[in-house]
């Protein structure tokens, strides 16, 4: 326990970049997130990149076609295809396909030469941007220390007439970004900036994400301020939600109590997302009156709160074991006509398994079941885990077997304490039972599954001998 | 929390963690069970284990422990049962730590 549930812990994630995240997260949290901010998130056609031009019917034949990066090989293949499929048409989406499908596997220089055999055998394809934009994303993902055969990308696309706009910045920061290579990515935002054209607000954002991710605090604002000052790039009220999701996460309240102040100094007025981000991280602190204070502020300030918002606090509540107010909070929840979803009920018995009531908890299960909110293995990690702790090891065993049964995941401390609750009572045998199914679920890792079982044994055996467990 | 403290331990003792995942190269009498030169320790725990299953060596009347048969029986100090609970360390013998 004591974990953030995934829904919280990503608020900030699947409202500002959905497309990459919503692999990380379960299904229930994207669709509990609240529909967004039309001012602040709208989706952007553009950065879909090119591969939405394809029809889905060729992209799958074409997929499977390039099997080696061998040049000559494809070019071989290019023309066969040329001459005995006279069903495909011949237009810039096949070209387009067809480099897609090379670049998957091959290197940027082969992909140019393709290409260029391409024009060459065909002249009267001609390539527009989304065609070099294909190149210009794969150039970004090469393993390469230096940006030199990005700017090959570049300069090929000049040449042909094409100067890079905004969409081009946002396809190479992108793909630089996701392959780790932040640092080339600022290198090239200054260089597009001074070059080309400034990026926009979705791009701007974006890098600041993932620094966030990778460099320090100092690094960012020196980042920011040189945008700021250079080209008149301003933070706007995302990035500050980005900044103060970054600095919550790293417990350091303060630095976004300060934030809060300077986006208030800058003319921006906090929004939901903004709230919810710093109530999240109070209650990551398990500071729960803090919470309320944020909630209280809201209030005033006529943020109208969201289920996000209900969730967060009834986490924190529960997580500072004020289980009776969080209670409270769940009823002004549905009275204000949103739905408790898995997330609340979950929160809601992990209060009440730290205060030792895991039956109340159990009990909880059967009223969400009722109002037909399915729970998830999180809902039962955390049951498992306050059934062990409340020593019900015989509920805890029933429990064990509906997971199993619906093949859900143990959760890595409800699996120890399980464990620890079997070798306890000297059930040795269904304690490695479990540690089986732990490592077939693919659970845990092999070695912390392990690891837990094998200190667990040693543990007991200690006991044993001082006499602390008959 | 005991469970967090552990994993804690584990990912940030990468001693620890080497200790269980490094191959090592084996004496012969444990070269002949698994079948091969080297293994790592998590490796053999987990082929013993399984060896146990696969020949249904849980004595019957108490799950918690192994009646050994003759190959078991040549890795485990020559014991004719062993409890389960002492597998883990059993195993651990034969991978002594090395001298620093």
């Amino acid at each position: 326990m004591g974990k953030v549930p995934p829904s919280l812990r990503s608020a900030i994630a699947t409202t500002l970049m959905k497309k990459q995240s919503s692999s990380l997260i379960p299904k229930e949290s994207t669709t509990t997130t609240p529909p967004h901010n039309p001012q602040h998130f709208p989706r952007k056609p553009t950065t879909r990149k090119t591969k939405s031009h394809d029809s889905p019917q060729t992209q799958t034949q074409i997929q499977t076609l390039f099997k080696s990066p061998n040049l000559s090989d494809a070019k071989k293949l290019f023309n066969s295809i040329i001459s005995t499929n006279p069903k495909f048409p011949l237009d810039l989406r096949f070209h387009n396909s067809l480099l897609q499908s090379y670049s998957s596997i091959s290197t940027v220089q082969d992909s140019i030469s393709l290409l260029n055999h391409m024009i060459k055998s065909h002249p009267s394809f001609s390539p527009d941007r989304s065609t070099f934009h294909i190149l210009l994303s794969q150039s970004c993902k090469a393993p390469d220390p230096s940006l030199s055969s990005v700017h090959q990308a570049l300069n090929l696309m000049l040449n042909h007439g094409f100067a890079p706009d905004k969409v081009t910045a946002d396809i190479a920061i992108r793909s630089l970004c996701l392959s780790g290579r932040v640092d080339q990515a600022v290198e090239l935002v200054k260089e597009f900036s001074s070059k080309h054209s400034v990026p926009d607000t979705y791009t701007y954002n974006f890098i600041i994400k993932h620094l966030c991710k990778a460099r320090s605090l100092s690094l960012i604002d020196d980042f920011i301020e040189e945008m700021r000052d250079n080209f008149d790039l301003k933070p706007d009220l995302v990035t500050y939600t980005i900044l103060i999701d970054n600095v919550c996460n790293m417990k350091n309240l303060r630095e976004a109590t300060r934030l809060v102040k300077v986006l208030k100094k800058e003319g921006f007025k906090p929004d939901c997302f903004v709230y919810n981000t710093i109530m999240k991280g109070y209650c990551m602190l398990s500071n729960g009156s803090e919470a309320i204070g944020v909630y209280n502020e809201m209030k005033e300030e006529g943020v109208e709160p969201d289920l996000v918002t209900y969730n967060t606090l009834i986490f924190g509540l529960s997580k500072s074991g004020r289980v009776k107010e969080a209670k409270k909070i769940l009823r002004v929840m549905t009275e204000k006509g949103h739905f408790p979803d898995t997330v609340t009920y979950t929160s809601l018995m992990n209060g009440l398994c730290r205060e030792g009531d895991a039956l109340g908890a159990l009990a909880l299960l059967e009223e969400m079941e009722v109002r037909g909110c399915s729970p998830n293995s999180c809902t039962y990690s955390t049951l498992l885990h306050g059934l062990c702790k409340a020593r019900l090891l015989e509920k805890a065993k029933e429990l064990y077997g509906v997971m199993k049964a619906g093949d859900m995941k143990l959760e890595t401390a409800a699996y120890a304490t399980f464990v620890r609750a079997l070798c306890r009572e000297g059930r040795i045998a269904e304690a490695y039972e479990v540690f089986d199914y732990a490592v077939e679920s693919k659970s845990l890792t092999d070695v912390a599954a392990y690891s837990t079982l094998e200190s667990t044994l040693k543990w007991v055996k200690k006991a044993k001998e001082q006499g602390n467990i008959i | 929390m005991l469970p967090q403290h552990m994993k804690k331990a584990i990912t940030d003792n990468p001693k620890k963690l080497a200790n269980l995942i490094d191959l090592v190269n084996l004496p012969s009498t444990l070269r002949e069970f698994v079948g091969q030169s080297q293994i790592s320790r998590l490796g053999c725990f987990m082929r013993v284990w399984s060896y146990i299953k696969t020949n249904n060596l849980q004595d019957p009347k108490n799950k918690n422990l192994v009646n050994c048969d003759e190959k078991l029986r040549s890795i485990l100090l020559g014991k004719h049962q062993v409890e389960l609970a002492e597998l883990p360390s059993l195993i651990k013998l034969h991978f002594p730590k090395e001298p620093k």
